[in-house]
């Protein structure tokens, strides 16, 4: 016994000095270390970052992309769905983690499909700067990423705000992280093109200022292109840059970047689409309330669109001297435009991709359509639905926890999963107990009100 | 010319007769489900209204022959909402800014029938409102409870001078900076500067009402208003936000011996117990996330989503209201996030019916579903407080006024 102990010890790197008298302390060490390799491990994992293998066991399962399961099993392994199904239909691995959410139901995290909230200066007041990234914009403290996951947002398309011509490429990030390397989804994910007229200038001098950069653009591109093919038949090295001012803009001429075009009014609908028709563009379009009016031709063009937070707008009908309400999803809807639904903190409701979804079912709109417009289509239209928008197999685990229908009102967002790891509980929700419950008493030389 | 005449006098008889026709018409509506509030929900009930006022509500009316039948098979029935504070149709400024004390203005002669933020919000299912004057002077003046109906103002109104208005806080001193370097002698060197002056002029003259009730001299309209104030003729509501302005206008109304109602509340349940001793009731709203981003709550950076709850259940009388901001929720949408945020369901449905209704001294005639009562009705597709349901129909003194597109 004495042997194998120093054995043990001269392994771990001690100095094989052991009388007979130590042989107790020895002892009393390897079981220390037993003990601690027993326990450690659980403990770290217990508070670490990712169990492999995980089983929800649901009581309703909305996967979005298929019909809803009742009493349901979602095998996860390494933040992977692996096993989607029924309770019976699923076996769980003996060595899976098991965690029982018979009373909630489950879909997938909402993803929205454009935001400028949560930079500190969204709009950069040159006109032309598609060099720029919202990444380095990205302000990861900002209440308004602890409050989209708070309200069950697991991706956001982050771009720059509406005001710039040509503002920069957008970032997908996850609203949890202490970093935007953490919170980190997707980088360079599409280009910011505004039709809206900044400051002083007219749309037409705006629209001016967009063509004469294109065609400056297409110049250069030949130019250098010429340069090159000069130097390939001279047989001489050519170690020219290409502008990187320029790239985002050739990466979206050659398709590898999505335009996501902002209309301030309906008007602008109709240039959006010559741009995107001229120049042969992937586009989103992300429209303001005013564009209901252009829902017909966005339609004929089956192009994707963002709806602006303001779902209900007013049109004064002066013939009959009457205020009509005018619901954009339910005219996008009848048109059949395929929309993304955002938000905006500006009143009550309309902070929660939920609440815009029920006001579109309120008002006509096939429910899974309208689930669908707050998950899968946003993923889609900013190119991430291979790993969020749906529960599906061999997709992230991308989940949240829900206390009832995703369309009522009084359900919250207990848990939110982000492949495979709770990174939001509830529970835990500190900030959400101060804003719901009476402050405790404090005493008078305290108060300060 | 003398036909003319004629015709005119007979046109004009005809069409009186067929407004009166229009009065006395019948109409039953078969709901899916009726909410009185006075009572039990009623399950497949029936309303009926006769010369705008409901006649008959139960499970089991007889529906006369010749009656209009409006059926909502699906729908749910309730009073049209009533909103203690709601938007203003005013067309102009709000404010008077040449004085800070002006308790004998009246909205009622501000009031625009034609206005476009009334037709939004009838159709939001506000059938009875309570305009009150501006919020930037310290008295601002003499508030009306009218229905959003109705060609000019007189028609419109349910009660004038339902109440005299007092804004705490700083919201009167915004403006009242002396431009950088110029004399005291500039006309923007006025009071008040200070929420002490604030409250010190809002002393000041109910004290000079009180001299002025005692003395007698020439009349004096401004000092007549607040006399019967007062006297408790004419209720006094007090916007306070924070829980200090809150205090203050308590201590002030204790020191006048005034009952008093208060706006806004923002910090109310910072301080539930002693409103709740005050037996005061609150008219909340408008309601923010984060209202000092929005303007609405300049002096405060703290606010509580549950306030409304917090409040109801140290025993105040609660009123929610859309608190005269046109871009804040609509009624419905904010008692359905006063339930989500820790309201009692009941109670937030009385919030938006009759509680305001017996606060603005209406309840006569409309906040419930009761026989006798207005046929100001609201029909709903579902649930009143289902993020889902939809305004359906809207009942004015017995007449559609709105109807959603199928």
């Amino acid at each position: 016994m004495k042997f194998r102990s120093s054995m043990a010890l001269r392994v771990a790197g001690f100095q094989p000095a052991i009388r007979r008298r130590d042989a107790f302390d020895t002892w009393a060490c390897l079981l220390l270390c037993a003990l601690l390799a027993l326990v450690v491990p659980p403990c770290l994992a217990y508070g670490g970052p990712v169990r492999k293998k995980i089983a929800i066991q649901a009581g309703r399962i909305i996967p979005i992309t298929g019909a809803e399961i009742k009493d349901g099993t979602i095998l996860i392994d390494d933040g992977i769905v692996k096993a989607i199904g029924k309770q019976n239909d699923v076996t769980v691995p003996w060595d899976a983690f098991v965690i029982e959410a018979k009373d909630k139901v489950i879909m997938p995290g909402f993803v929205l499909a454009h935001t400028s909230d949560g930079l500190d200066t969204p709009n950069e007041n040159l006109p032309e700067v598609p060099f720029l990234s919202t990444f380095d914009s990205i302000d990861p403290p900002s209440p308004f990423y602890e409050d989209s996951l708070r309200d069950g947002v697991v991706a956001m398309l982050v771009l720059p705000g509406n005001y710039t011509l040509l503002g920069g490429t957008g970032t997908v990030v996850t609203p949890h992280g202490r970093t935007v390397e953490d919170m980190l989804v997707k980088r360079y994910v599409g280009l910011k093109i505004s039709l809206a007229p900044i400051q002083s200038t007219s749309r037409m001098g705006h629209m001016q200022r967009f063509r004469r950069y294109m065609d400056d653009l297409k110049e250069y591109r030949e130019k250098y292109d010429q340069r090159k093919k000069d130097a390939e038949k001279d047989k001489k090295p050519f170690d020219e840059e290409f502008d990187p001012r320029k790239q985002s803009m050739v990466d979206l001429l050659d398709g590898k970047l999505k335009a996501f075009i902002y209309c301030a009014v309906a008007a602008d609908v109709p240039k959006a689409i010559e741009i995107i028709e001229t120049y042969k563009l992937q586009a989103v379009l992300v429209l303001s309330p005013d564009c209901y009016k252009a829902a017909p031709l966005i339609a004929e063009k089956k192009l994707p669109v963002i709806l602006d937070p303001q779902l209900v707008v007013w049109h004064t009908n002066e013939e009959k001297n009457e205020e009509e309400m005018k619901v954009v999803p339910q005219i996008f809807n009848r048109a059949g435009v395929k929309f993304a639904l955002q938000t905006d903190t500006s009143s009550y409701g309309r902070r929660y991709l939920w609440y815009q979804a029920a006001t579109a079912v309120k008002h006509g709109m096939n429910r899974d359509e309208a689930l669908k417009s707050i998950t899968l289509y946003p993923a889609q239209f900013i190119g991430i639905d291979d790993r969020f928008g749906s529960i599906e197999k061999d997709k992230e685990a991308n989940l949240i926890f829900l206390t009832g229908d995703p369309l009522d009102a009084q359900t919250w967002v207990d848990k939110v999963m982000r492949a495979g790891e709770i990174v939001y509980e509830k529970d835990k929700d500190e900030r959400l107990k101060k804003l719901l419950e009476k402050p405790r008493e404090k005493p008078e030389h305290e108060n300060t009100d | 010319m003398r036909i003319h005449r004629v015709l005119l006098i007979l046109l004009l008889i005809s069409a009186v007769a067929a407004s009166a026709a229009a009065q006395d018409q019948v109409v039953a509506i078969k709901a899916g489900k009726v909410l009185p509030v006075s009572g039990e929900p009623i399950d497949k009930g029936v309303i009926l209204i006769k010369g705008g006022k409901i006649a008959g509500i139960g499970p089991n009316v007889t529906i006369p022959e010749g009656a209009t039948v409006i059926d909502a098979a699906s729908g749910v029935a309730m009073p049209g909402l009533v909103d203690a504070r709601g938007v203003r149709p005013i067309r102009g400024e709000l404010n008077e800014q040449s004085d800070e004390m002006t308790p004998a203005f009246h909205v009622s002669l501000a009031i625009d029938p034609k206005s476009k933020l009334l037709k939004h919000n009838l159709q939001s299912g506000v059938t009875t409102l309570y305009v009150s004057p501006g919020g930037e002077n310290i008295i601002s003046g003499l508030g009306a409870v009218l229905k959003p109906v109705g060609k000019t103002a007189t028609e419109m109104i349910v009660k004038d001078d339902a109440a005299l208005h007092i804004t705490m806080g700083s919201d009167s001193t915004y403006g009242n900076d002396i431009p950088w370097n110029s004399p005291p002698t500039n006309f923007y060197y006025r009071r008040p500067g200070t929420t002490m002056a604030v409250a010190w002029m809002l002393r000041k003259s109910f004290f000079d009402a009180q001299k002025y009730a005692e003395a007698h001299k020439q009349p004096n309209p401004a000092m007549e208003v607040l006399v019967t104030a007062l006297k408790g003729g004419i209720p006094i509501r007090m916007a306070a936000r924070r829980a200090i302005d809150i205090r203050t206008a308590f201590r002030i109304a204790d020191e006048y011996g005034l009952k008093i109602i208060l706006d806004e509340c923002t910090e109310g349940y910072k301080v539930p117990e002693l409103i709740a001793s005050k037996q005061t009731t609150v008219v909340l709203g408008p309601f923010y996330y984060y209202p000092h981003t929005f303007n609405q709550y300049s002096e405060g950076r703290e606010c509580n989503w549950n306030n409304a709850g917090i409040l109801a259940k140290a025993g105040v009388k609660v009123v929610l209201s859309c608190g005269a901001d046109p871009d804040a929720a609509d009624l419905l949408t904010v008692a359905t996030f006063a339930v989500r945020h820790g309201m009692p369901a009941d109670l937030a449905i009385k919030a938006i019916t009759v509680t305001p209704a017996e606060l603005l001294g209406v309840a006569d005639r409309v906040g419930t579903l009761a026989e006798g009562k207005d046929a100001d009705i609201l029909i709903l597709s579902g649930e009143p407080l289902a993020s889902t349901s939809r305004v359906q129909r809207v009942l004015v003194n017995g007449r559609t006024v709105y109807q959603a597109e199928q």
